[in-house]
C-alpha cells in the first residue's frame, strides 16, 4: 500500500508573494536549488513541473519542501493546489528533483557564504557604519543567513527597517536562493544604539 | 501588491511590531522617517525621508513618489506624526480622518475648548503664556490643580499643585520643559479630577466607535507627577460605569470631527461620572499594543493596517482575547545612568508573564517624569482574572533590580532631556 504524503503550506510572514510547502517526503535530501525562471528550470522534472503554472515566478527546491515566489493576483489557496498537485505527480514519476547540470553549477554553502559576506562588505557595512553600525554575517545554513547587529544597530529604534527593507532587499535582489535572514542580535545589550526609543 | 506608507519617527518603539503586521499582511511597504536610512539608495520604494512638521513639503514629496510607486494607504502612528499622515491622505484623495480634527485632537487646549463646546466632561481648565507672571497667576487659580503642556505626551511635563508656592515650582519646571523641547509655549492649567483613570483602545469606522479594550490603570494617578504604569483588560469597573465611559468617548469623538482609524482615549471616573483627559487619533503608546490579541491570535497593528487599506472590520478580527491580560511600563526609579537590569531570568519565570522587553540600553541616561520621555522598558503578562494579571506584573516587577549609577545635577537632567529630544 502507498504511504500518505503530506503537503503542508506556509506563508512566510516577511515575503507575502512567498509560500513554503513542506512535504512528508523529501524531494532533494539535505540540498537546496532555486530556479529564477523558467529557462533556469529546464531539464530539472520538478522545477519545470512548477513552472507550467501560470502563476509560479520562481522555485525553491529544498530537502523537503517547496518555497514558491508567485506574480499576479491568482489566491494562495488556488496556486497552492495546483502546485501540490505538481508536486504528487512528480514523486509518482521517480524522476530527480534538480537536473545534473544544476546540481555542478549551484553555489556551495561555503560559496554562498562569500556572496553574502561580499554583499556585507561592500553595500552594507559601508552604509552602516555612518551611523557607527556593524552587521556581522555569523553563519549561513540551509540556505538561511545568520547574521548580528553590532555598533549603533544594537538597539536602535530603526533597526529592524534596516534589516526588512535594506539588509534584506540587498541580499535577495543578488541571492534570491536565500531562504530566511534572521537577526540573532541581542538588542536589549545594545550599549549605543543611533536612535534609541522614546516615548509615544 | 498593496502598499502601505508608514511614517515611523526614528525613534519609535513601533518599528517591529509594524512590520510583521504588514508582512502577514501581504502589503508592500514604505518607511517614512525625519532623517534618512543609511541604506534609503539601495531600496528606493522601501524608504523616504520626510519633514513631517513641513506638512506642505511633506506632501508634495509624497505625491511625486506615488507616481512612481503607487499608494494605497498612509499611516501615522504616534503624536508627531498622525497629523502629517492625514495631511498627505488628503492630499492624495486617500481616506483618512481631516487634518482640522487630528490637529485639535493634538492640542490639549485646542481639544478641551472643542470639546467643552460640545458639553463632553472634560477638567475645567485655563491657559497661560510662558510669558506670563507664574506668582500673579498662582494667586488666582483654584487648589489642587494640574499644569500641563498642550502638545508633550505620555504625562511628559504634567504636574499637580496644591498651593501657590507648589504652583509656581511646577510653572518653572515646565517652562524649562517646553524650551528644551521647543514645544508651543503655552501652560494649560486645569481642575484636579479626583478618581481612578481609565484607558480606552478603540477603532473608528464612519465616525462609529468600535471598542477594542478598556483599559483600567490600577495605580493611582493623584501626582505630584502622572506616570503610568500599569495597563489591564478587561476592566473591572461595572458594565454601567463601562457604558459610562464608552458614551462619553463617543461624544468626544464626534465633538473633534475624527472619523475613521485608531482612537487611544484617557479618562477620568468618579462618582460624578466620566471626565475625558484626552482623545488621540492614534493608538496606544510603546510597545503597550502587545498585549492586545485579537480574533485569531492577530494584531492591534494588523487590525489597523486591514482598516487603513479598506477592508471591512470583520467582527471575528476584533474579537478580544478571552484571556486577561496587562502591561507595565517599567517606571524610571530615579535619574542616573543605566548600568545593568538585573533579575530578569526569575522575573521571566513568574506564573503569567509572558514577556519582559527592556527597551533602555546600558548607560543610557535615566530622567523620570516630569522631564523625561522614555519607558525603561514592559513586562507583559496573561492570567485568568485581571487580579492575576496585575499580581504577575507586581511580582515581577519587583524582582526586577535596576543599577543605576548616580544622577547628574538638576540643570544638567535638563539639558539632557533637551539633547535627548
Amino acid at each position: 500500500m502507498e504511504s500518505e504524503i503530506k503537503i503542508t503550506a506556509h506563508a512566510d510572514a516577511h515575503r507575502p508573494d512567498t509560500c513554503k510547502l513542506e512535504v512528508s517526503v523529501p524531494l532533494y535530501a539535505d540540498r537546496a536549488a532555486f530556479f529564477a525562471d523558467k529557462e533556469k528550470a529546464k531539464h530539472s522534472p520538478l522545477a519545470e513541473k512548477l513552472f507550467a503554472i501560470k502563476s509560479v515566478g520562481a522555485v525553491k527546491i529544498s530537502g523537503s519542501s517547496v518555497t514558491i515566489t508567485k506574480h499576479g493576483d491568482e489566491a494562495w489557496r488556488s496556486v497552492n493546489g495546483k502546485v501540490a498537485g505538481a508536486i504528487l505527480e512528480f514523486l509518482k514519476s521517480g524522476q530527480p528533483a534538480v537536473s545534473k547540470d544544476y546540481v555542478s553549477n549551484e553555489l556551495s554553502p561555503d560559496q554562498l557564504r562569500v556572496k553574502v559576506q561580499e554583499i556585507f562588505d561592500s553595500e552594507i557595512n559601508p552604509a552602516v557604519a555612518d551611523h557607527g553600525g556593524v552587521v556581522t554575517l555569523l553563519n549561513v545554513k540551509d540556505n538561511n543567513i545568520y547574521l548580528r547587529m553590532g555598533g549603533g544597530c544594537q538597539g536602535c529604534g530603526m533597526a529592524d527597517v534596516t534589516l526588512r527593507q535594506g539588509i534584506e532587499t540587498a541580499i535577495r535582489k543578488s541571492l534570491p536562493q536565500v531562504n530566511q535572514i534572521l537577526d540573532v542580535t541581542d538588542h536589549a545589550s545594545g550599549g549605543n544604539p543611533y536612535y534609541a526609543p522614546s516615548k509615544k | 501588491m498593496a502598499r502601505i506608507l508608514l511614517l515611523l519617527p526614528t525613534r519609535t518603539y513601533r518599528a517591529p511590531d509594524l512590520l510583521e503586521a504588514a508582512h502577514r499582511l501581504g502589503v508592500s511597504i514604505t518607511v517614512a522617517s525625519e532623517e534618512s536610512n543609511v541604506l534609503e539608495s539601495r531600496n528606493p520604494s522601501g524608504y523616504l525621508t520626510l519633514d513631517f512638521d513641513d506638512r506642505e513639503g511633506a506632501c508634495r514629496k509624497v505625491l511625486e513618489f506615488s507616481k512612481k510607486y503607487p499608494l494605497d494607504a498612509i499611516l501615522g502612528v504616534d503624536d508627531s506624526t498622525v497629523v502629517a499622515a492625514a495631511a498627505i491622505s488628503s492630499a492624495l484623495s486617500l481616506p483618512s480622518n481631516s487634518v482640522k480634527a487630528v490637529e485639535i485632537s493634538r492640542d490639549k487646549l485646542l481639544m478641551r475648548d472643542c470639546l467643552r463646546s460640545a458639553w463632553v466632561p472634560v477638567p475645567g481648565f485655563v491657559d497661560f503664556s510662558l510669558q506670563d507672571d507664574p506668582v500673579a497667576v498662582s494667586a488666582i487659580i483654584r487648589y489642587p490643580c494640574v499644569l500641563k503642556p498642550t502638545m508633550l505626551s505620555a504625562s511628559q511635563g504634567v504636574i499637580r499643585a496644591d498651593g501657590p508656592k507648589a504652583f509656581v515650582r511646577a510653572w518653572k519646571r515646565i517652562s524649562a520643559i517646553i524650551k528644551a523641547t521647543r514645544s508651543v509655549p503655552v501652560i494649560l492649567v486645569e481642575t484636579f479630577i479626583p478618581g481612578m483613570e481609565v484607558a480606552l483602545e478603540g477603532l473608528l469606522e464612519n465616525g462609529r466607535l468600535k471598542v477594542l479594550s478598556l483599559f483600567d490603570k490600577p495605580d493611582p494617578l493623584d501626582g505630584p507627577y502622572f506616570e503610568e504604569t500599569i495597563y489591564l483588560r478587561p476592566s473591572r469597573l461595572p458594565k454601567n460605569i463601562q457604558n459610562e465611559i464608552i458614551s462619553c468617548v463617543e461624544k468626544a469623538v464626534k465633538a473633534l470631527g475624527l472619523e475613521r482609524g485608531p482612537v487611544h482615549a484617557e479618562v477620568r471616573v468618579n462618582q460624578n461620572g466620566p471626565y475625558i483627559i484626552e482623545v488621540a487619533a492614534r493608538p496606544i503608546g510603546g510597545r503597550c499594543s502587545k498585549t492586545l490579541r485579537f480574533g485569531l491570535g492577530i494584531s492591534l497593528e494588523e487590525v489597523i493596517l486591514r482598516q487603513a487599506l479598506g477592508q471591512k472590520l470583520n467582527s471575528n478580527w476584533i474579537k478580544p482575547d478571552p484571556f486577561p491580560s496587562g502591561v507595565m511600563m517599567i517606571p524610571t526609579p530615579r535619574a542616573g545612568t543605566l548600568s545593568k537590569v538585573l533579575g530578569l531570568d526569575k522575573a521571566r519565570e513568574v506564573a503569567g508573564i509572558v514577556e519582559i522587553l527592556i527597551t533602555a540600553h546600558p548607560g543610557q541616561k535615566l530622567i523620570p517624569l516630569p522631564e523625561g520621555s522614555r519607558y525603561l522598558g514592559f513586562i507583559f503578562a496573561r492570567a485568568q482574572t485581571p487580579a492575576g494579571v496585575e499580581a504577575a506584573l507586581r511580582r515581577a516587577h519587583r524582582l526586577l533590580k535596576i543599577e543605576i549609577q548616580p544622577a547628574a545635577a538638576k540643570s544638567e537632567r535638563l539639558v539632557l532631556a533637551a539633547c535627548k529630544q
